[in-house]
């Protein structure tokens, strides 16, 4: 079993509400939205297809 | 006031006018003027024009109704009301106390530096900002929802003005930064104060939240309203043998004490802490100057009840030989407890002592000037006088639970004895730095500024309202669970707790009369919202139109009360106050004056108030039996607003109704017109209250706005509560606070630990007036359910609910449970950092563990995943070493062990919503929001609003379920053995307003003491072909055959609880055990066995089944095998005894291995525990 670290960050979306701005943060860096100044960020949504029940 | 025996003739004439000045209420004329001054005045003329006239009409016309007369309601709960309290409360210390506090406490000396001042001369407190910025000034304001989200406290900057020394140089400075001062949301210096709906959206907000609570480290805590017995009242109370005393807790500024006259074997005493021993009060008397026994007599009363009960205690201080003042003094200093020395001060003399304790520590509340003890000693002969009344039954011990003798405190009051106690703190903190540092010689000047801690404050202030733990040491005061967690079950648990009252009574007592509802709460308490079990009666909740009073500047009053002819108390000779035309004039428990005129003292004083020039909440009663007159200005005091209603009738007309209505009028203009004031809860005792306009008397002062405001807004949402028995509405009330259903408007992006939420909420089809009021229509919690009462199998036995499995597919009590998970990234004093690691991959495939499924490349979780039980949600790792020094924190060698955050759940969940953010604490936070969607299942929880809880006992296909005749199919099949012994005839009432609405497409209103008439209901069924009592033809889904009765069927608002079997459901088989005693853990959240208890052992030890017994208590428990020596008696090793230091008596034995614990911890307290073995 190897551990890869990431090399490139991932991508999250600044809670903002008037900038939604896409930022790349990798593991230390400081969480501020670049374009806003915002310090709550949320994970993108994954791209996998997600299959729900419907009942 | 009105007496009800004032003349028949003249009465009849007042109703006449009354009555004929309404037909030109109406007149154009009346309605064209826009200022309302103007129509006062006109409507002043039509009375006289009435007079004229009135005396030849016949008039028979009843009184005019007022209508709409409840749109006033709304109007007041814009301006007071609900959670305004306590927001009028914080703003009233931010804006003034605090000021009075620091002005209190505004110079700090020095003792190094005679020279040395620091002086504040202002304090300001500013808007909310982040904590991370280094200089307040610098950082932007910040949205409480950001502190929500952030875990971090919504707090503003303390800024002081100072002038000081610094060396021989004065220095003036200004905004300086002392500390952060938590801020009540929607408080004047709230960023939400005075945001529009939509602004406040934007920023995150709910716009129905109330506000009034505080976010300390992103929790929302609410300082409950306390409820205490009033401070500087004189209380005649019973002891416990009986005999009558009187007390008083003084409150000022500096101390609180508590003074106590009491009567011992005919004498009396004065006692108080400071006191080793109780003291004669005549040779008080003659302490605080009054020397001559004539005067003493002359202060308490001439009369001969006074003379003979006070003859004993004469006798007493003759024989103490004491005649003058300063044998008094001498006398009651020999008596002083020795208190903490203060340093430096030289020793007094005892009759120094004792001056100084009479003047500033017993009855601290009545002020000493330049030693005029006339008031103080003017009021001990009063406390007597009531004692020797009381002990004569010539009036009555006071009721203490009478609600005029309470006070509510509020967060503002709470907060500014905690503010004085971290400033006088932070002060003494920089004058012990000051004198320290002072005298040694430095190379730059001493500046204090610099030595400001504003931790002190902040850190004061914070963890007081973050852990509820009220400590103030100069007060002796301690108080625990002042603050809570606010409730965000659903809308109504955050409403309902901000209106919430704890006394401060002890739950264990087993005392009825705090408990009871008294009827002075009328109208300001909710006679039906108290919990049920050991705080029933002792928590009580705010009625919708109650507001509780601030503090009022009390100076210009007594000036008032002065000027209309009230006798300061030091021009008096004693006799005046005793003599029976005189009435005691006290304000706020100071007694004032005397005045023989207190009709008019009163009447002018209200009519002062109601014109606007003197307070709006001041009260002032007249007290006949007491012959006093109270005015009040304290704040705590409850009161709620009336209508005015003078010989005219009610001064609100359907004019004033109208412009309201046009929003020309506000609440506050009614109250600026002198058409309403508000009562508190003694002046109500005077008042004449008409609950209708119909019920109005010569002798009325006043008319209730609307009925239904006495309930609070728990048991508002009621529908026709009037017709329910009383503790059902009080189930309701404790029920509506656990509905699922919408708990704010920003429900979803609030990151709740635990938030429930119903699918498809719907608002009730029977409103009441109380629900529009509070929204809650808009943040409904239920669902409008069709409802057939009858029996259907066996599975509706004992309240229990037959659902329809076709209602619950298409969504009916389907809900959504989040659940967070906080997951933080510490840095320890070493100056290592947690990690989160990326997921590992299998060698061969590189395909991942099942469980890491739903991580990223980067270890964290992805919203939209689905996870179940034992899903990793975050792969983090902590340091092995986190306390020794490490050299290089980012060398590859440092150890790291898994702390991996997972999943545990009954059911498989998504997850909603990934959150990265930091604060000052931990630089990294993520928060997962997990989210499952439920549907109702056998055994969850559910209930109407009339406290008819039950669960759901079996869920029917459609196909199965009864019918009506148009095709209707139920929802809900309710057992009607619910009805009889509940009496909730409010529910069936509901049935059939709801059905009649339903109908006619309409809601229908079940308002407390009014709401829509069956009458009316079975009407709109009859025209739309309806059975008038509801029932319906019905036909049974199994058989095909009609049922062979009449089914009472309507829609029903069921409210989900959160009580649903999937979070309690349990049961194992083998499980963990604890470590210690090897017995099953305890509990579900550790998969914990099911306990055999005390009384089920009595059980099977009452059968005789032994065999079970030791089964269950020590088989599947804690089975364990000891090695016995039969020789010693004592544990030993496998066929080896330590003590014996031999192998030959060895025997094997099976004990439950708590009892093996026992035995080796009796052991290793020197006792020793034998087993002596026998074959049997």
């Amino acid at each position: 079993m190897d551990r890869q670290q990431p090399q490139t960050g991932m991508y999250y979306i600044c809670g903002s509400a008037n900038c939604r701005a896409r930022n790349e943060l990798k593991q230390r860096d400081a969480i501020k939205c670049t374009a806003c100044g915002y310090r709550i960020m949320y994970k993108e949504r994954t791209r996998r297809m997600v299959q729900f029940q419907a009942r | 006031m009105h007496g009800p025996t004032a003349t028949a003739a003249a009465s009849a004439q007042q109703h006449q006018q009354h009555h004929h000045s309404h037909p030109h209420a109406d007149h154009p004329s009346a309605t064209s003027t826009s200022t309302s001054t103007k129509m006062r005045v006109e409507d002043e003329d039509e009375i006289a024009m009435a007079k004229r006239r009135g005396e030849h009409a016949q008039l028979t016309r009843p009184v005019s109704e007022l209508k709409d007369k409840w749109q006033l309601v709304p109007a007041f709960l814009k301006v007071k009301g609900l959670v305004k309290q306590h927001i009028d409360s914080f703003n009233y210390f931010l804006n003034v106390e605090i000021r009075k506090i620091v002005q209190a406490n505004d110079r700090i000396t020095s003792d190094a530096d005679p020279t040395f001042y620091l002086r504040y001369t202002n304090i300001q407190v500013g808007a909310p900002t982040a904590e991370e910025y280094y200089s307040y000034a610098t950082s932007p304001p910040i949205a409480p929802q950001q502190c929500r989200l952030r875990d971090m406290t919504y707090a503003a900057p303390i800024t002081v003005n100072v002038e000081y020394m610094r060396g021989s140089q004065k220095i003036v400075r200004d905004n300086l930064f002392i500390g952060r001062m938590p801020i009540m949301l929607r408080s004047s210096n709230c960023i939400l104060h005075g945001k529009s709906r939509a602004e406040l959206t934007k920023l995150g907000e709910c716009p129905n939240d109330p506000g009034g609570y505080f976010i300390i480290k992103g929790v929302e805590k609410v300082i409950l309203i306390q409820e205490q017995l009033s401070k500087n009242r004189m209380i005649i109370e019973n002891d416990r043998k009986g005999i009558p005393g009187a007390s008083v807790t003084s409150s000022t500024q500096e101390r609180k004490s508590r003074t106590n006259v009491v009567c011992k074997a005919g004498r009396f005493y004065l006692k108080h802490n400071t006191l080793s021993e109780d003291i004669n009060v005549v040779i008080l008397f003659k302490a605080l100057g009054v020397e001559t026994d004539q005067e003493i007599m002359q202060m308490i009363g001439f009369e001969d009840m006074y003379q003979q009960a006070i003859a004993a205690t004469f006798a007493e201080s003759i024989e103490h030989g004491i005649t003058t003042q300063n044998q008094a003094l001498d006398f009651v200093g020999s008596r002083v407890r020795l208190a903490k020395r203060a340093w430096g001060g030289a020793r007094k003399s005892k009759v120094d002592e004792a001056r100084e304790l009479l003047a500033s520590i017993i009855l601290a509340h009545v002020p000493v000037h330049k030693y005029n003890f006339r008031p103080k000693s003017l009021y001990l002969a009063l406390m007597v006088r009531r004692v020797i009344l009381a002990l004569n039954e010539a009036l009555p011990v006071d009721d203490k639970d009478y609600y005029g003798n309470k006070r509510l405190e509020l967060a503002g009051q709470l907060l500014a004895l905690l503010f004085e106690d971290v400033f006088k703190k932070f002060n003494t903190e920089l004058k012990k730095v000051t004198d320290l540092t002072i005298p040694k010689q430095r190379a730059t000047q001493y500046d204090v500024v610099k030595k400001f801690r504003p931790q002190i404050i902040s850190d004061g202030l914070t963890h007081a309202i973050s852990t509820g733990n009220w400590t103030v040491k100069r007060f002796k005061m301690d108080r625990g669970g002042v603050t809570q967690v606010l409730s965000r079950l659903s809308y109504i648990s955050a409403l309902g707790m901000m209106t919430r009252i704890s006394s401060q009574f002890e739950k264990t007592r087993k005392v009825s009369g705090p408990r009871s509802l008294q009827p002075s709460q009328w109208g300001m308490l909710c006679p039906s919202d108290t919990p049920e079990g050991e705080a029933c009666g002792l928590v009580k909740n705010l009625a919708l139109m109650t507001h509780i009073t601030t503090d009022d500047e009390e100076s210009n009053i007594a000036r008032l009360a002065f000027n209309f002819g009230v006798e300061d108390i030091n021009v008096l000779s004693a006799e005046d106050l005793t003599r029976d035309e005189s009435y005691l004039v006290f304000l706020n428990g100071l007694l004032l004056g005397v005045t023989i005129h207190p009709t008019i003292l009163v009447r002018a004083f209200r009519m002062l108030r109601r014109d606007g020039r003197l307070s709006h909440f001041l009260s002032i009663c007249p007290n006949d039996r007491q012959r006093c007159v109270y005015i009040a200005s304290d704040g705590g005091r409850v009161c709620r607003p009336y209508i005015i209603v003078d010989k005219n009738g009610p001064k609100v007309t359907n004019t004033h109704l109208e412009r309201l209505a046009q929003k020309v009028l506000r609440f506050d203009d009614f109250l600026k017109l002198g058409l309403i004031e508000y009562l508190d809860v003694n002046e109500e005792n005077g008042a004449n209250i008409a609950m209708y306009e119909s019920e109005i008397k010569p002798y009325t002062t006043h008319l209730e706005i609307e009925p239904f405001t006495i309930l609070g807004v728990c048991a508002g949402i009621i529908p026709y509560p009037h017709h329910n028995q009383s503790p059902r509405n009080t189930y309701q009330c404790a029920m509506g606070k656990q509905a699922i259903g919408t708990i704010a408007a920003n429900q979803y992006v609030r990151f709740d630990t635990l938030l429930y939420t119903l699918l498809y909420p719907q608002r009730p089809m029977v409103q009441t007036r109380t629900i529009e009021l509070i929204d809650f229509h808009n943040m409904p919690a239920g669902q409008n359910a069709c409802v057939a009462v009858m029996s259907y199998s066996g599975y509706d036995i004992e309240d229990a609910l037959i659902l329809n499995q076709a209602s619950l597919d298409r969504g009916f009590g389907r809900c959504m449970v989040y659940r967070k998970q906080t997951v933080s990234i510490k840095t320890y004093p070493n100056m290592l950092v947690d990690r989160i690691v990326a997921p590992t991959r299998n060698r061969d495939d590189s395909s991942r563990l099942a469980k890491f499924d739903v991580l990223d490349q980067e270890g964290i979780c992805r919203p939209g995943e689905r996870v179940e039980n034992g899903s990793t949600l975050v792969l983090k790792e902590t340091p092995v070493n986190t306390s020794n020094p490490i050299q290089d924190p980012h060398n590859a060698a440092v150890q790291y062990k898994p702390a991996y955050v997972s999943y545990k759940g009954p059911c498989e969940g998504v997850v909603d919503k990934v959150l990265l953010t930091n604060n000052s604490e931990d630089n990294h936070l993520i928060k997962i929001l997990l989210r499952t969607t439920r549907r109702p299942e056998v055994g969850d929880k559910f209930s109407s609003r009339h406290g008819q809880k039950g669960v759901c006992g079996l869920i029917v296909r459609q196909e199965d379920m009864p019918f009506s005749d148009i095709g209707i199919c139920p929802d809900i099949i309710m057992n009607p053995h619910g009805f009889p012994s509940r009496m909730t005839v409010g529910k069936l009432m509901e049935f059939l307003s709801g059905k009649a609405g339903a109908l006619i497409g309409k809601f229908h209103y079940g308002t407390a003491f009014g709401g829509d008439k069956v009458v009316d209901m079975s009407k709109i069924l009859v025209e739309h072909g309806f059975n008038y009592a509801g029932k319906d033809f019905v036909t049974s889904g199994i058989t095909g055959e009609p049922l062979s009765a009449y089914i009472f069927f309507g829609p029903v608002y069921y409210q989900k609880l959160k009580h649903m079997v999937m979070d309690k459901m349990h049961a194992r088989a083998r499980g963990p055990r604890a470590v210690l005693t090897r017995q099953p853990t305890e509990g579900r959240s550790r998969d914990g066995g099911l306990r055999l208890g005390e009384m089920e052992r009595d059980c099977l030890i009452g059968y005789g089944a032994s065999m079970l017994l030791l089964e269950r208590l020590m088989i599947s428990s804690d089975k364990f095998d000891v090695h016995v020596c039969r020789a010693c008696g004592l544990l030993g090793y496998e066929s080896w005894c330590q003590y014996c230091k031999a192998s030959s008596s060895m025997s094997i034995l099976s004990i439950p291995y708590a009892s093996k614990l026992l035995f080796q911890e009796l052991q290793s307290m020197n006792i020793v525990p034998r087993l002596r073995l026998e074959t049997c």
